[in-house]
């Protein structure tokens, strides 16, 4: 909790026969994240491994189901598998079924692409032919002559030609197709008469007859072949319902091969031993130990090497309670957290789902979304999506404890006073008295900005402490509690001077002195400013230009109320407009414009509400974590953490051998 | 016909032109940030498309980045609902 995962730093070394045996039973664990061997110092003499036997069959196999797979349009969908298969069930039909299935996907495929290529000619065709259709001369007129010269295009409109020649001409109104026979010495006349009428040459196709027939021949077998694809089309279809589960594992395990066999590629070896080394959970590192003794038989030597933090970057992995979980999405989307940092999901977890209820508090929403968070769930099995509605799940939970407190369903007043705070407003005209709780709310918001940015800070002091050392720790600590002191003292200050409901009231608090002309606590505050910049000055005194910056991030902390405020002020007007304005007072006198007034309405109710929904979804999550990356995390925040990515695989389709 | 110069404004009057001025006065806080935020978020947003269309993982990061300007708008929200409803 607020910490990641221990990490223990592990360095095997055995023989080379021991390999196999130790790749097998990490992979198995799926606990050990590899280090690259780099060809660090310490290692003089050593190599980079060779990969192990089989790599290369298991990579041809992979490669001809990948073929098959796409040959199929079988694609994984990331849910795991009802049926897993066994290893040794699949291997032994890797053997038997893949070459026939190869063959048969390689067959379609090869006539599907045949039949593409044969579909396209056919179409340049019957391009080529379609300005012939306008005269009807056999195509083989067009050439073949000693003496005559013939031209072929289209023209803008008819031209008239002097020199002695033969003319077709068919027209409309875009243009129309010209042929002209001429001598063949009146040739370079004809040519230039022609191009001075705009005339472009088309090309003679290569055939005979008339070309309307060639082109109802070419359509014939372009229709031939349409209907040939859609048959091959089905029967893909067909074996990839047959072949896709199989296609599936089979990746899988065979995906599985090559990964174990080419680990020795990360590994230092020599001619005859190798040593990996990694990091494994602290909690799990004894049981590592004993397991990869158990499988070499002793013959394996397993130390844990000390952390330096100064060179090693250990790899980051979540350490949460179970429902801080999907908050880690939110983490990953930042940046993952630093090894030797506080971890802060735990704090988003909490924070944001009731963020997100202070902006969208309604018992209406809130049911409407957990509803699509539940079943969101049924169908988008992944694990993004699984984290992603989870959060909305929370979120939506939140929103209906918030919508309770504020009494609102829809816009609509439930039938009890909201229970702190009043969010209704006053739209219509009307009956609620006094309107919205507006100022109590913005300060109220303003204090949760204090309270966090407060605590934001405290975490900062505490990861300097953690992380730094010398004089550069001892000036960050110093700094952040400038910037503490900078806050509060501007917020006694303005205590001191004006009275502010909810917060505390210095302006009692002793006489004004004399000169300065303000009361005793604001000295109190100035001092703490004054601190406080020279604090943060002392640090980097460039930092002194985010100043102002303190006053912005603490009042940012009012969108909660005003992004709330608007999205209930949406609702209201939706039913002001559908109930008040066309429902009401079309029931209230019934007529057939009444009644399509009243589906109108209905209409406008359902339209407005979804919209309602969707930007309360984007208003309450974005703005809720938008607060906590700008405002909460920039305090104190490093992030960049290595993923913790161990050796092994997520199985989906097969189970362990 | 009204003459002008001797014409009387009663309280209702003030009281009316006093919350007419206050309307006015919140919408142009509300409009005018929300014409910054745009300006703003035009050219994150741009951006921000453009590195998503290059790597999808970025769209989270690219998100939050185009709602940062976002502040703005709900200031003017602020000073007009405190122009509105205290």
């Amino acid at each position: 909790m607020l910490a990641p995962e221990q990490m223990s730093r592990l360095m095997i070394a055995g023989t080379k026969e021991q390999m196999g045996p130790v790749i097998a039973e990490l992979y198995r664990r799926r606990l050990f994240h590899i280090e690259d061997f780099v060809g660090q110092e310490e290692y003089a003499g050593f190599k980079l491994g060779m990969p192990l036997e089989g790599a290369t069959e298991a990579s041809v196999d992979l490669l001809t189901i990948r073929a098959a797979s796409s040959a199929f349009g079988v694609e994984s969908d990331g849910v795991p598998a009802a049926r897993r298969v066994s290893g040794p069930e699949l291997r032994q039909r890797i053997q038997t079924e893949l070459p026939e299935i190869d063959a048969q996907a390689d067959e379609l495929a090869a006539r599907r692409t045949r039949l593409d290529t044969r579909s396209r000619e056919l179409e340049a065709r019957i391009a080529e032919l379609e300005p012939f259709t306008a005269v009807s001369i056999p195509l083989e007129y067009y050439r073949g002559y000693e003496n005559l010269a013939v031209f072929a295009g289209r023209v803008p409109a008819d031209v008239a030609i002097t020199a002695p020649h033969e003319k077709e001409f068919s027209g409309s109104k875009k243009g129309g197709f010209l042929a002209v026979f001429t001598p063949l010495a009146h040739r370079d006349e004809v040519e230039r008469q022609l191009q001075e009428a705009g005339f472009t040459p088309v090309s003679i196709p290569d055939e005979t007859g008339i070309a309307a027939d060639a082109i109802t021949r070419y359509r014939e077998e372009q229709k031939s072949i349409a209907t040939e694809l859609e048959s091959i089309d089905r029967q893909l279809q067909g074996l990839k319902e047959i072949h896709a589960s199989f296609l599936l594992a089979a990746d899988e395990l065979r995906r599985a091969d090559v990964e174990q066999a080419e680990a020795p590629l990360r590994f230092a070896v020599t001619d005859l031993a190798f040593v990996a080394e990694g990091w494994v959970p602290k909690a799990e590192a004894a049981e590592i130990t004993a397991s990869l003794e158990r499988v070499t038989g002793g013959k394996i030597h397993v130390e844990e090497l000390p952390i330096d933090f100064v060179h090693d970057s250990v790899p980051v992995e979540f350490n949460n309670p179970s429902f801080a979980h999907p908050a880690e999405m939110f983490m990953d989307v930042y940046s993952r957290p630093n090894y030797r940092e506080i971890d802060p999901t735990l704090m988003v977890s909490i924070v944001f789902p009731i963020f997100f209820g202070i902006i969208l508090g309604d018992v209406g929403y809130g049911i409407i979304l957990l509803a699509i968070a539940l079943l969101g769930r049924r169908y988008l099995k992944t694990e993004g999506w699984t984290l992603l509605l989870n959060n909305l799940r929370n979120a939506s939970i939140s929103s209906i404890i918030f919508g309770v407190i504020y009494s609102e369903f829809l816009g609509f007043a439930l039938p009890w006073e909201p229970l702190l705070f009043s969010r209704h407003l006053n739209i219509g005209g009307g009956e609620h008295g006094h309107g919205p709780d507006a100022a109590a709310l913005l300060i109220v918001s303003v204090w949760i900005g204090i309270l966090y940015i407060t605590l934001g800070r405290i975490i900062s002091i505490v990861n300097h402490w953690r992380m730094d050392h010398g004089s550069h720790r001892t000036k960050a600590i110093i700094a952040q509690t400038g910037w503490l002191a900078f806050m509060w003292g501007l917020l006694i200050v303005i205590w001191s001077m004006f009275p502010i409901p909810y917060m505390l009231d210095l302006t009692t608090l002793g006489n004004v002195v004399p000169l300065i002309g303000l009361r005793p606590a604001a000295l109190v505050g100035i001092v703490m400013i004054l601190y406080g910049l020279v604090a943060i000055g002392l640090d980097n005194a460039f930092e002194l230009v985010e100043a102002p910056t303190v006053i912005s991030h603490v009042l940012s902390f009012a969108r909660l109320i005003a992004v709330g405020l608007s999205s209930v002020a949406i609702a209201m007007v939706v039913n002001y407009i559908s109930i008040g304005m066309m429902i009401e007072p079309a029931l209230a006198n019934l007529t057939p414009v009444g009644i399509v007034l009243i589906i109108v309405g209905i209409v406008v109710f359902l339209f407005g509400h979804a919209l309602n929904t969707a930007l309360g979804i984007l208003g309450g999550g974005l703005h809720s974590i938008r607060l906590h990356y700008v405002e909460f995390f920039t305090k104190f925040y490093k992030g960049g953490g290595r993923k913790y990515n161990p050796f092994g695989m997520n199985r989906l389709y097969t189970s362990e051998e | 016909m009204v003459d002008v110069s001797t014409a009387v404004m009663t309280v209702e009057m003030i009281q009316a032109s006093q919350a007419g001025l206050k309307a006015i006065g919140a919408g142009l806080a509300v409009g005018l940030t929300g014409i910054g935020t745009g300006i703003a978020e035009m050219s994150i947003g741009a951006a921000a498309v453009g590195a998503t269309a290059e790597n999808r993982d970025l769209f989270g990061l690219s998100l939050i980045f185009t709602v940062i300007p976002e502040t703005i708008v709900i200031f003017g929200l602020v000073v007009a609902m405190l122009l509105l409803f205290s």
